[in-house]
């Protein structure tokens, strides 16, 4: 898909207005976000950092969509994420975010590339053929491709994250949402992990990141730091 | 390949114990429904169409001798196909060194034409000729002969005659005169030429004749009227007749027996159904339950809600086909088995394995409805859940949740921390729980039913003791003096009381004037304490009583206009007379035919021999005899009457009959604990399923508890008393259950064969073996996944994710 210039004219690929997120919780009702704004460029990589429980997986679950949020706008281009229904934006983000978890979340009965491929398959951009060669292609951006056909459970935990980034670019999107893709590796593994995003907003990726390392929050473009589930001013 | 088809692979390869048991839950329900559909529908096949092959008469009549021309000229009336005459006679067969049983010897008026109620050969040749008998193999077991062998028959005036026992023959028709347990009830049978008849001391007359129609040989009305126009004829010609019979060529003798075994499969089925749909279901939801972090995966990944529900479909699908596979010959092997083994008690022949295609639907329509059923709620449940609660697993936070109950159980005093923990553990899940308890609980109550059942039957049955009390029962070849007879039985000191009773065996005249089914009529003396009758409705004969009968509870139903105070007619030894009904007894329903009690001075005024008896019944001074000694008493007192020059023709114990009639039944109540142990593994597959299950998703506080120190042998304690637990809770439940399944087999059972429902009863046999079963069956079904617990390694636990 097309990035197209937002209506007001700005250059801002990400756009949040306004966010507020809520959860129920046995003793009412816990603002975990409270009316969270900003906006994120083309191009730019941004991190984001605050203490534990700050609400730093709640707010990129709302650029991602995956968790419903309670009012506010997320644009993502021209797409209202926070208008779509459940399906569409999994089709959605399938194609236009690549998402990378803290805990890898690689599926476990499938073999490296299967889990690389899975994405292709759901989204149908790219023939069986074309995805099989791009998922070794991508394998072998993360220096992976000779244990291809291992399981995840073969392999060590920043082999995994390596995996869990080839998938997220499975469908070349221009967005990648990572949530603490470093805070369970060792600091050496760390750093291979954040010079594949380096490259990747080199070759005009849009990365957004959410970390604990402070060595790694000063090499970003530009950081956002909640406390609380509000911004503080950068 | 797509990559989410091989994630179906993949989750069926990759944990094969887990597709395992998944395909044996779907399997095992297949095999019981395929199983279950193929007897009904075989059974029944084999009994009409096996009987039918043997050409059974449609109509039989009993007479005053007849002779070959008259026989010769009923063929040719319309309607009628084939006429032979025959002569049915008792005698007695050696069966020891000096014991004898009765015999019942058929002769052929023409046995090398003979076309009608044809014997199959089992063993030797057929037919037998002149000084020749065959034997029919079911009561071969009675005497110890072998063809080649000389049988030693004994007449009626003593004298003995030997025939060569040439052929062992299956006569599917005994029975085939009366009620439903005629079968059980007939003597020794023995077949032989018309040729052998002046050897065995008896006239060459034929005494009657069978018959079949031509066509219309299973409309029953129409057989009674070629039978009213054949009966036309025995009177124009001034034959007397002393019975009819009349049956359709499809009706084997124990069609009763099969009936009830059908209704038993009818309700067992939907029983399987149940528990079959409940395993899927158990098992199922909880792979689901195990994948629902990859089900966040994917729909993060772009799949959406209907691509999920694919995929997990489409591995429902390939496990319900597994499933089928290995069901369809199971489930053909198991039911060829019990066909096998239920023809011969029942007398019908088992044509062996064959394809019953509506098995086939009905397993390829479950396999494919069900499993899919059972996955769709967890499954719709699994998709439905936000993407970030399934990342997070949703179902282990739902598995956290205590409620009071449980906290209760887990603080018992006395229980220690792991049997705290195993308790904890069980009552976590609550729907699995539930259904596996379900299951199992099904299982017993079907397994304390049949023992329930049995005991029914066998409470029913001990009833018709109230009208054989008598130690010992003489029957005389011909009338004697009661007066004589009690005196010369009086000097044995063993004995205590003598009666001298009627009896005949009348038909019941219809409205129409034609004589219908055979009544038997028993006439005691007045005031005869070897009866005590059952009454259901109205009294019993009265000491007085002139022309009364009463009627047992078979009559209610085949002539449900006769009530209290009302006249019928009956034809005994070809004269009718009438009789007033007083009241209706309990005897055995269908199952022994009609009956009717009056007393010895009416009955034997008809039948010309008042004051004098074939029929005596004599007590011992001990009471309480067990069979053993009724039959020792009675060869005693046969030896004496014989000595003092009587003709004895038989003499056997008091409850011979009350034996006989509970045989017949030991081939259903196999089948059902057959069908029990069936249900019952069933339910321990579930509990295996469960268990194994349970230890998998526990894999992770399995290791947190190991890493805190606890031992092999705590762990395999755990998972083991949870099992247990289980189990014996499942056991207390079945208990409750067997209350409803008890009463629907004796209702079933009871209507089948006997017409009217058993009475109820409950006995600790059912729960006290199932105890045993249960504890044994849980202890295997969570031995392995104990073992496999014990076996994880700390660093497998940490990987499993
Ligand atoms: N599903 C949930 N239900 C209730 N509270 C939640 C849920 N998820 C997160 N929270 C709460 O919201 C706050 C923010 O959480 P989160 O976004 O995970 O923080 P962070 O990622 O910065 O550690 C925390 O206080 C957390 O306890
Ligand atoms: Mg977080």
């Amino acid at each position: 898909m097309q990035f197209h210039p937002t209506p007001n004219g700005s250059r801002a690929l990400i756009r949040l207005e306004g966010v507020c997120k809520s959860y129920s919780t046995a003793s009412g009702p816990f603002a975990a976000l409270k009316s969270v704004s900003f906006e994120v460029k083309a191009g730019e990589f941004v991190g984001i950092t605050g203490k534990s429980g700050a609400g730093k997986t709640t707010l990129v679950n709302m650029i991602t969509g995956t968790d419903q949020i309670t009012s506010g706008e997320v644009w993502v281009g021209d797409v209202a994420v926070h208008r779509m229904s459940e399906d569409r934006r999994s089709r959605w983000r399938g194609r236009n975010i690549g998402v990378v978890y803290q805990s890898f979340h690689l599926m476990p009965s499938l073999s490296l590339i299967d889990n690389v491929m899975l994405p292709m398959d759901f989204c149908g951009q790219f023939r069986p053929r074309e995805s099989r060669a791009r998922a070794v292609e991508l394998l072998r951006e993360v220096e992976l491709e000779q244990h291809a056909l291992k399981l995840p459970s073969e392999i060590s935990g920043g082999q995994q994250q390596r995996v869990a980034i080839a998938r997220a670019l499975a469908n070349d999107p221009p967005v990648i949402i990572a949530d603490e893709p470093t805070g369970r590796l060792d600091s050496v593994t760390a750093e291979v992990i954040f010079e594949i995003f380096a490259g990747l907003v080199r070759r005009g990726k849009t990365i957004v990141m959410v970390t604990h390392d402070q060595g790694l929050v000063e090499r970003v473009d530009r950081v956002l730091q909640l406390r609380d589930g509000v911004l503080d001013a950068a | 390949m797509r990559p989410r088809w091989r994630k179906v692979l993949a989750d069926l390869f990759g944990n094969p114990v887990r597709s395992l048991l998944v395909v044996a839950s779907i399997m095992i329900g297949l095999v019981a429904v395929g199983m279950i559909t193929i007897l009904h529908r075989t059974v029944s096949d084999d009994l009409r169409e096996g009987y039918q092959a043997v050409n059974p008469a449609n109509i039989q009549v009993r007479s005053v001798p007849v002779d070959d021309d008259f026989i010769r000229h009923l063929t040719h009336l319309p309607g009628v196909q084939d006429a032979e005459g025959l002569r049915v006679f008792d005698l007695r067969i050696r069966s020891g060194a000096e014991q004898f049983k009765s015999i019942r010897i058929k002769a052929f008026a023409d046995i090398q034409s003979a076309v009608i109620d044809r014997v199959r050969l089992v063993e030797g040749r057929w037919p037998p000729g002149e000084k020749e008998i065959a034997l029919e193999a079911n009561r071969m077991v009675d005497v110890k002969y072998r063809v080649g062998d000389l049988v030693e028959i004994k007449l009626a005036n003593g004298t003995l005659r030997s025939l060569r026992l040439v052929g062992i023959v299956n006569d599917q028709t005994i029975g085939s005169d009366g009620g439903g347990a005629g079968f059980f009830l007939a003597p020794i049978q023995g077949y032989i030429t018309r040729g052998t008849l002046e050897y065995l001391g008896q006239p060459d007359e034929m005494t009657g004749v069978h018959l079949t129609v031509s066509e219309g040989q299973n409309d029953l009305a129409h057989i009674q009227a070629v039978a009213d126009r054949v009966l036309q004829e025995f009177e124009r010609d001034g034959v007397a007749t002393s019975g009819v019979v009349v049956r359709r060529s499809t009706d084997h003798p124990n069609a009763p027996y099969i009936e009830a075994i059908k209704a038993v499969l009818y309700l067992l089925s939907f029983l399987v159904l149940f528990l079959s749909g409940f395993l899927i279901i158990n098992t199922l939801s909880a792979l689901l339950n195990q994948q629902i972090e990859q089900i966040g995966v994917m729909k993060t990944f772009g799949a959406t809600r209907f691509a999920v529900i694919g995929i997990y479909l489409a591995l429902v699908l390939v496990f319900s086909l597994l499933g089928l596979v290995l069901a369809i010959p199971l489930a053909n092997l198991v039911a060829y088995y019990e066909l096998g083994d239920i023809a011969p008690t029942l007398n019908f022949i088992a044509r062996g394995a064959r394809l019953v295609p509506e098995s086939l639907v009905i397993q390829v329509v479950i396999a494919f409805l069900v499993p899919q059923a059972a996955a769709l709620y967890p499954v719709l449940r699994g998709t439905g859940l936000p993407i970030q609660r399934a990342l997070s697993g949703a179902g282990s936070s739902a598995e956290m949740e205590m409620d009071r109950l449980t906290l209760w159980l887990s603080r018992l005093k006395g229980s220690s921390r792991p049997m705290a923990i195993s308790l904890r553990n069980t009552f976590r899940q609550r729907v699995r729980l539930a259904l596996t308890l379900l299951t199992l609980a099904l299982g017993g109550a079907i397994f304390i039913g049949t023992f329930n059942m049995r005991a029914s039957l066998e409470s029913f049955i001990s009833r018709l003791g109230n009208y054989f009390i008598a130690d010992i029962i003489v029957t005389l070849n011909e009338p004697y003096r009661v007066g004589e007879i009690q005196a010369a039985l009086k000097r044995l000191p063993e004995v205590e009381t003598v009666e001298g009773w009627a009896t005949a065996s009348g038909q019941i005249v219809l409205p129409d004037g034609q004589a219908g089914e055979t009544v038997l009529i028993q006439g005691p003396p007045d005031g005869s304490v070897l009866v005590k009758p059952i009454m259901l409705k109205g009294r019993w004969i009265l000491p007085g009583d002139r022309h009364a009968v009463a009627l047992n509870e078979y009559f209610l139903t085949r002539f449900p206009d006769v009530d209290i105070g009302d006249t019928i007619k009956l034809k005994i030894g070809g004269k009718e007379s009438e009789w007033t009904v007083v009241g209706f007894f309990q005897f055995a329903g269908k199952n022994i035919g009609l009956m009717a009690y009056t007393n010895y001075d009416s009955l034997s005024r008809e039948t010309h021999t008042y004051g004098k008896s074939v029929d005596i019944r004599a007590t011992s001074t001990r009471k309480g005899l067990s069979l053993a000694e009724q039959e020792a008493m009675s060869l005693r007192v046969e030896a004496y009457l014989t000595g003092l020059g009587y003709k004895v023709k038989e003499s056997r114990a008091g409850q011979t009959i009350r034996g006989r009639t509970t045989g017949g039944l030991d081939a259903l109540t196999n089948f059902l604990l057959f069908l029990s142990m069936l249900m019952a593994s069933v339910g321990s597959i579930g509990l295996m399923g469960t268990m194994s299950l349970n230890v998998l998703e526990r894999t992770r506080e399995i290791g947190v508890m190991r890493a805190i120190g606890a031992s092999d042998r705590e762990i395999f304690r755990i998972v083991l008393a949870e099992g247990i637990l289980i189990g014996l809770i499942s056991w207390a439940i079945s208990l409750a259950a067997a209350f409803p399944v008890s009463a629907g087999l004796a209702r079933a059972i009871g209507s089948s064969i006997f017409g009217t429902p058993l009475p109820f009863q409950y006995v600790l046999t059912g729960p006290a073996i199932w105890s045993g079963v249960i504890l044994l069956f849980s202890f295997v079904a969570s031995f392995l996944p104990a073992r496999s617990a014990v076996r994880m390694t700390i660093r497998e636990i940490l990987a499993y994710e």
